[in-house]
């Protein structure tokens, strides 16, 4: 009996990599009952039995989960209410006892999975289960004889179970930390027999979920239905929807090969996702560690081997990187798609699991495998998928293509003859692109809606006009006298202008960046055009018919965001032009949401090109193709599009160069070629900072060299580091998903630390850089240090939102802005104190904050007398006042201060109402807007001039500052001119002084001696540069 | 006006501390005047002494003094306002003002000053001074500007350079100078001022309080003054035990040091970045916060790893004044506290 079921087995086992794996005989045996209805009797045969099974399964647990398959570690972990779930479906009439004891829990999953899948079983379990049994069993005699065996091995496998279950238990006490979340991990592990220590944390995923208390029963009910999809999947034997294809029966061969590719239970979705919205980060954050990264040889197939198969992705894989996978399913025919639909054939399921996705293979039941599942398929399914029904779908579709392409390339040859070369020139002289250029609507590549509005437009142009562009119309087109279309390059702007024109029967006017464009030659040059008819037409108004074709001129001004730099005002005035045309105006351009587009805002009716789509291109392109006799594969063509990102110029360039050379492409020459001619895009900042903490660029898999990543670096070498800085802490790193708990929180900061350490150290070598000396040669290691090293420590999934962009530069700006407010208040404060700025900011700062702004707020009107005196004795002006506010921090922050408005009223009237001290006027300063600037040159050399408030414009802007001494100067020369003049100056002098004078008695000599001596410094600090 | 500044002493002789140190001034005033670099901490009285020095040498005609603002051109024709403190008899100037281009000020502006003669002929010295705020700050190339105007402008010019420290200072120019080191007072001295300042406006003078002060504002006579006034200008009655507000900066500062004590994560070193943004950018010195810092970290660790907090503070106090961002050395101070701390604290774990 043994060899019996092992042989029985055999498919399975065979086909999982390590035919080695001591597999636990009970747990076989329980996924043996599933695949008795699902698998072939010749299985048995073809497939050696795995030799090592009879391992006890009181084993380690590592040795354990080793040898399960789906169904034995859904065993394992879940307990026995799956036994009894599954036994039912093996036919045997002992295992009876089992259902109806388990029975009523079960009900609504089992009935519901027999709904989805066998139609004709109707709703009560108890029917459909044996009514699948017996029509099983006419077909397959001999499973059941199997299956007699098996159910007599069935009162062991429960008992094992049970003692597996008391096993689980324990483990899970001991793991149950690191099993939490893991889910994903499960399936990963299983799959892969060689690892065991990472496979004795699967069950545990599993289990806890069987063994939550009581009140989770709904949960356990729910649990199980992803492991019978799946497993239900592979019993129908239909590898490939099997629902759609359920009529068609696959060759044996096919069917033999699909059933040897091992599946794997997809991982249960996290229970919570039904009751509240699931929490992606908070998920990512504890899902498991991605596995270590084994070295597996990449199986090479037959060619386009995996036709008419859908895969998807989710998760890591083990030992190769998603883009790598989805490579090698392209290179062999199968489809890679985003998300799981009705149409996959399978999910290849790695750790950390979409959550998402799980829920949608679990709705629709569809086949998961993992890698080694996916290397199974591609080493064993013979050339064009052989003759199962969707290779030969596939291939079916293929060919009507090929028709449909040859139809159309025979449709085509007389319109390139004849149409875009109108200088019936040698073909061959003429590029492909020109060559291959749509002459027909139906011919156009992708955004068919666009050009039709595009067209409509056109028509509608006469009609419009003469409504002087007052009516709407249906699609809202008529309000507008030009077209604004934007999109891509090479994705067919400009030729579906020329073509929507000619179509119409317009003259074409054309202005591209080859032509100068500032606002003066547009003026000119289509001043003219605009109102005018064309010259053909008015010249033979005898002769309608010419009038009637050639009196309508098109404009098309192609590529309007390249007007720049020499086109001083071009764009503007071409919105000015857009506005009062007379003759129809087409505007292309790239990027409409540039700043410097827009003044077209509201002028222009907006068409938006798209990229085409991969469909769309491959069909055209196969036809070219076809036409200069290149013999590509789709999935080359398609290879192409991807790297060109959909430009059609680009395609059809690379194509004909291609024809240059050879006739015959292969996937991996297109993928060549394709990063060959790859665009060169600088990222932006924010896509720096996210490619290198975020993405995978850390992860084992990555191919990314060093020299890559400093590469990232280089797209904004001002930027990145910043942003670096400023995100680095955010991620979750990948490096500390081995550890928990405290043990995590250790390697988290150790990890920081590392990373501000490495940031610290760029600093260092950005100093060097910018320093006097230079060191630009050091970039490669400011790159390293600043941006390449931390991330390397940080990156991981991203749990913060979305990047930020650096803080570093609005706090530096900020920090210049208050360090010119201590200087200033500083220097007003430095007749009566002798401290340093930092003193002054550190101590006296907080000293008038509170006896200022929190005495202003504390007391009212009452202090405003006792402000002014202070203030004035340390000669602080209002603006110093605002500024001592906003210097305050933390328990002085400017938002703690809550000064009722009245006060601030009262202290700003006694403010402005009395005259203030001045120590000094600023040079800057002293340009005042009413004229009277000439006349406060003067006060430079007093001690301290009185001028009230609003005489005083305080240009803070210190750049505002230099640009303005320039005026400065030159009205020092003046200074002797203006005080000529300036009688009226002289009195608000006289006043200030007579003021002043009784305090500052003795001073007055001194100034007057100083006057004195200043008198001769300034004309030689002027004299001097000229030596 | 502030008590600080208000009792100023105005002459040597009225100084109440380092009386050794007012005696050689004195002296040197009435005889051979050398260049001087006053060194000491701040708030000792550095600039005090030397207002009083300069009061010894010309009379009272050096205390009015007046602000002149001159723009100066660089080389790369940027103009560069700056200002100037001066009396007939002396120049004040703080050539850091203007950041990298303190050479330009340096040499026009002192061979303007020293290629003329004193201008007032009945005044005592033949010669001007012009003192240096903020020396240790000056840029190498200025200070290699200044050693050769040193000497070849002797008899029109002498420098008096003020600095925290002499560390920044080069050589040649320490030769050039009779170095001065104005120590800070001690707390009794402190203690000695503030009781003459009350006394003089008639406050109720607490001598625990005083004591107090004099502790708290780590001998910085300035500090301790304005200290000393704020806690009279917000009390009705001041008692001995009567709290001493700290500075704003500090008290973030602190509040920094527990909200590092209270989670460790890089969640928290992001807060933290916040907070020490905030400082940087309300001016105050990366160096006076590293060290604020420590010092508030320090009592709240354990001894065993005291001396690493304490050499890692240094180490990127020094990074400070090498880098160019100092967020960047402030930030990986508070990841390698963290750090540090953590991993001593998991060590406790695993002894137990």
């Amino acid at each position: 009996m043994p060899a019996d079921i092992r042989s029985f087995f055999a498919p399975k086992g065979g086909a999982a990599p390590a035919p080695k794996k001591p597999a636990p005989p009970p747990a076989k045996p329980v996924k043996r009952g599933r695949k008795v209805v699902e698998s072939d009797d010749e299985e048995e045969e073809v497939k050696p039995a795995p030799a090592k099974k009879p391992i006890p399964k009181q084993a380690p647990k590592t040795k354990q989960e080793e040898p399960i398959e789906d169904a034995s570690a859904y065993f394992a972990s879940s307990g026995k209410n799956k036994i009894t779930r599954t036994s039912p479906v093996r036919t045997a009439p002992p295992v009876k006892k089992n259902i109806t004891m388990k029975k009523l829990h079960l009900n609504d999953d089992d009935a519901k999975y027999l709904d989805d899948d066998d139609d004709e079983y109707g709703d009560d379990i108890f029917k459909s289960e044996y009514g699948k049994v017996a029509e099983d069993e006419p077909v397959k005699k001999k499973k059941k004889n199997d299956d007699m065996d098996m159910d007599d091995y069935k009162d062991d496998e429960d008992d094992e179970d049970e003692d597996m279950d008391d096993f689980i238990d324990d483990e899970e006490e001991d793991f149950k930390p690191k099993a939490r979340g893991k889910p994903a991990k499960a399936s990963a592990v299983k799959v892969t027999p060689k690892k065991t220590t990472a496979a004795a944390a699967a069950p545990k995923g599993r289990k806890r979920k069987s063994i939550t208390p009581e009140d989770d029963d709904e949960e356990e009910d729910e649990q199980p239905k992803p492991k019978k999809k799946a497993t239900a999947a592979a019993k129908r034997k239909t590898p490939v929807k099997r629902k759609e294809v359920e009529e068609v029966e696959e060759s044996e061969s096919i069917k033999e090969i699909l059933s040897s590719v091992p599946t794997v239970r997809p991982p249960t979705p996290p229970p919570r996702d039904d009751t509240k919205k699931f929490n992606y980060h908070a998920y990512k954050q504890k899902a498991a560690p991605p596995p270590p990264t084994g070295t597996k040889d990449i199986p090479t197939g037959a060619e386009n081997c995996l036709a008419g198969l859908t895969f998807v992705f989710t998760g890591n894989q083990q030992s190769i990187s998603r883009e790598d996978a989805i490579e090698l399913v392209k290179r062999y025919g199968g489809k890679v798609t985003g998300g799981p639909s009705r149409k996959t054939s399978y999910v290849v399921v790695g750790s950390e699991a979409g959550p998402k996705k799980l829920e949608t293979i679990r709705e629709l039941k569809l086949k998961t495998i993992d890698e080694d599942g996916l290397f199974a398929l591609i080493s064993k399914l013979p050339a064009h998928g052989g003759d199962s029904t969707a290779a030969q779908a596939a291939v079916k579709k293929a060919k009507e293509e090929e028709k449909k392409i040859q139809e159309i390339a025979k449709e085509m040859k007389p319109n390139t003859t004849v149409a875009p070369g109108k200088e019936a020139k040698d073909a061959n002289s003429q590029l492909w692109t020109v060559k291959y250029s749509p002459s027909t609507m139906k011919e156009i590549c992708g955004n068919k809606g666009q050009v039709d509005k595009l067209q409509k437009w056109l028509q509608n142009w006469p009609k419009n006009l003469k409504k002087n562009f007052k009516m709407p119309g249906p699609d809202g087109s008529g309000l507008y006298r030009a077209v604004m279309i934007h999109g891509p390059p090479g994705v067919g702007k400009t030729t579906a202008a020329h073509l929507v024109a000619k179509l119409e029967g317009y003259d074409v006017l054309e202005s591209n960046a080859s032509d100068t464009r500032s606002k003066k030659l547009l003026d000119t040059s289509l001043k003219g055009v605009l109102d005018n008819k064309s010259l053909m037409g008015y010249f033979n108004t005898g002769d309608k018919k010419v009038e009637a074709a050639k009196q309508k001129i098109v404009l098309i001004m192609d590529e309007v965001d390249g007007m720049s730099g020499g086109d001083r005002g071009g764009v503007g005035q071409m919105a000015a032009i857009c506005r009062k045309t007379q003759i129809p105006v087409i505007c292309i351009c790239n990027d409409r949401r540039l700043p410097k587009m827009k003044p077209f805002d509201h002028v222009t009716y907006d068409l938006q090109f798209r990229r085409p789509t991969a469909t769309e291109i491959r069909t055209r392109m196969m036809t070219i193709c076809y036409r200069e006799g290149l013999k590509l594969t789709p999935q080359a063509i398609d290879s192409l599009t991807e790297g060109s990102h959909s430009d059609i110029r680009q395609i059809i360039n690379m194509l004909s160069t291609f024809g240059v050379s050879g006739k015959e492409m292969s996937f991996d020459e297109s993928k060549n070629m394709a990063s060959a001619w790859q665009k060169h895009v600088v990222l932006k900042p924010w896509d720096i900072a996210q490619q290198l903490l975020q993405g995978h660029m850390f992860a084992p898999t990555s191919k990314k060299t060093l020299n890559d990543k400093i590469e990232l670096y280089f797209n904004d070498h001002e930027f990145s580091y910043l942003m670096i800085q400023d995100n680095y802490l955010k991620p979750n790193p990948q490096r500390a998903n081995n550890c928990q708990g405290a043990e995590r929180r250790l390697k988290l900061l150790e990890l920081a630390d590392k990373a501000a350490e490495s940031i610290s150290d760029g600093d260092l070598v950005d100093a060097m850089i910018h320093g006097p000396q230079q060191h630009w040669s050091m970039m490669p290691v400011h790159a390293v240090f600043s941006t390449v090293a931390p991330s390397s420590f940080m990156s991981g999934s991203y749990g913060g939102g979305h990047m930020q962009f650096s803080a570093w530069f609005g706090q530096n700006s900020k920090q210049q802005k208050l360090n010119r407010y201590v200087k200033e208040i500083q220097s007003h404060m430095r007749l009566r104190c002798s401290a340093d700025r930092h003193e002054v900011r550190q101590f006296y700062v907080p000293m008038f904050w509170q006896m200022l702004c929190r005495q202003l707020e504390r007391e009212g009107k009452d202090a405003v007398d006792g402000m002014i005196e202070l203030m004035d004795d340390y000669f602080l002006t209002k603006e110093d006042y605002d500024a001592i506010i906003e210097l305050g921090v933390g328990p002085l922050n400017e938002e703690t201060l809550k000064v009722p408005s009245a006060a601030k009223a009262a202290f700003t009237k006694a403010y402005n109402a009395a005259s203030h001290p001045m120590p000094f006027m600023k040079a800057s300063n002293v340009i005042a807007p009413k004229g009277k600037a000439a006349k406060k040159e003067q006060p430079d050399f007093e001690e301290a001039i009185e001028e009230d408030e609003d005489e005083l414009e305080m240009v803070e802007d210190a750049e505002d500052a230099v640009e303005e001494e320039d005026a400065d100067l030159s009205k020092d020369k003046y200074v002797k001119q203006a005080k000529a003049k300036g009688k009226g100056k002289a009195p608000a002098k006289g006043k200030g002084k007579a003021k002043k004078a009784a305090d500052d008695d003795n001073d007055e000599d001194g100034d007057e001696d100083f006057g004195k001596g200043k008198g001769k410094a300034p004309a030689k600090s002027r004299g001097r540069p000229k030596k | 006006m502030l008590f600080v500044d208000k009792h100023r002493p105005k002459t040597l002789d009225s100084l109440t501390y380092h009386h050794d140190l007012s005696n050689r001034l004195k002296a040197l005033a009435n005889g051979d005047f050398p260049h001087l670099l006053v060194y000491g901490p701040s708030g000792a009285g550095k600039k005090t002494r030397i207002i009083a020095t300069l009061k010894e040498l010309y009379g009272p005609g050096v205390e009015k003094i007046k602000i002149d603002s001159r723009v100066f051109t660089t080389t790369s024709n940027r103009k560069l306002e700056f200002n100037i403190v001066a009396s007939i008899y002396h120049l004040e100037i703080t050539p850091s003002d203007v950041g990298n281009y303190d050479r330009v000020v340096i040499q026009d502006l002192l061979k303007e000053v020293a290629q003329t003669q004193q201008v007032d002929l009945a005044a005592k010295q033949r010669f001007k001074v012009v003192v240096i705020n903020e020396a240790d700050h000056l840029s190498r190339d200025a200070q290699a500007a200044l050693r050769r105007t040193m000497e070849k402008y002797s008899p029109n010019l002498r420098l008096i350079l003020l600095a925290n420290s002499t560390a920044n200072i080069i050589a040649p120019i320490r030769s050039r100078t009779l170095l001065v080191r104005v120590a800070a007072p001690t707390t009794e001295e402190i203690v000695e001022v503030l009781k003459g300042v009350g006394k003089i406006e008639r406050l109720e003078v607490k001598d625990g309080l005083c004591k107090r002060i004099a502790v708290e504002s780590g001998r910085n006579l300035r500090r301790a003054l304005l200290m000393f006034e704020a806690v009279y200008a917000q009390n009705e009655v001041v008692k001995d035990n009567t709290p001493l507000p700290p500075p704003d900066w500090e008290a973030l500062i602190s509040q920094i040091a527990d909200e590092i004590m209270a989670e460790h994560s890089p969640a928290r070193i992001l807060q933290v970045r916040a907070k020490l943004y905030d400082l940087l950018t309300h001016c105050i010195p990366p160096t006076v916060i590293l060290k604020t810092l420590t010092f508030k970290l320090i009592p709240k660790i354990d001894d065993t790893i005291k001396a690493d907090v304490i050499k890692w503070s240094a180490f990127y106090e020094h990074r400070l004044h090498l880098g160019n961002k100092p967020i960047f050395h402030l930030e990986a101070f508070v990841a390698k506290f963290l750090r540090l701390l953590e991993s001593y604290l998991m060590d406790m774990d695993y002894d137990f």
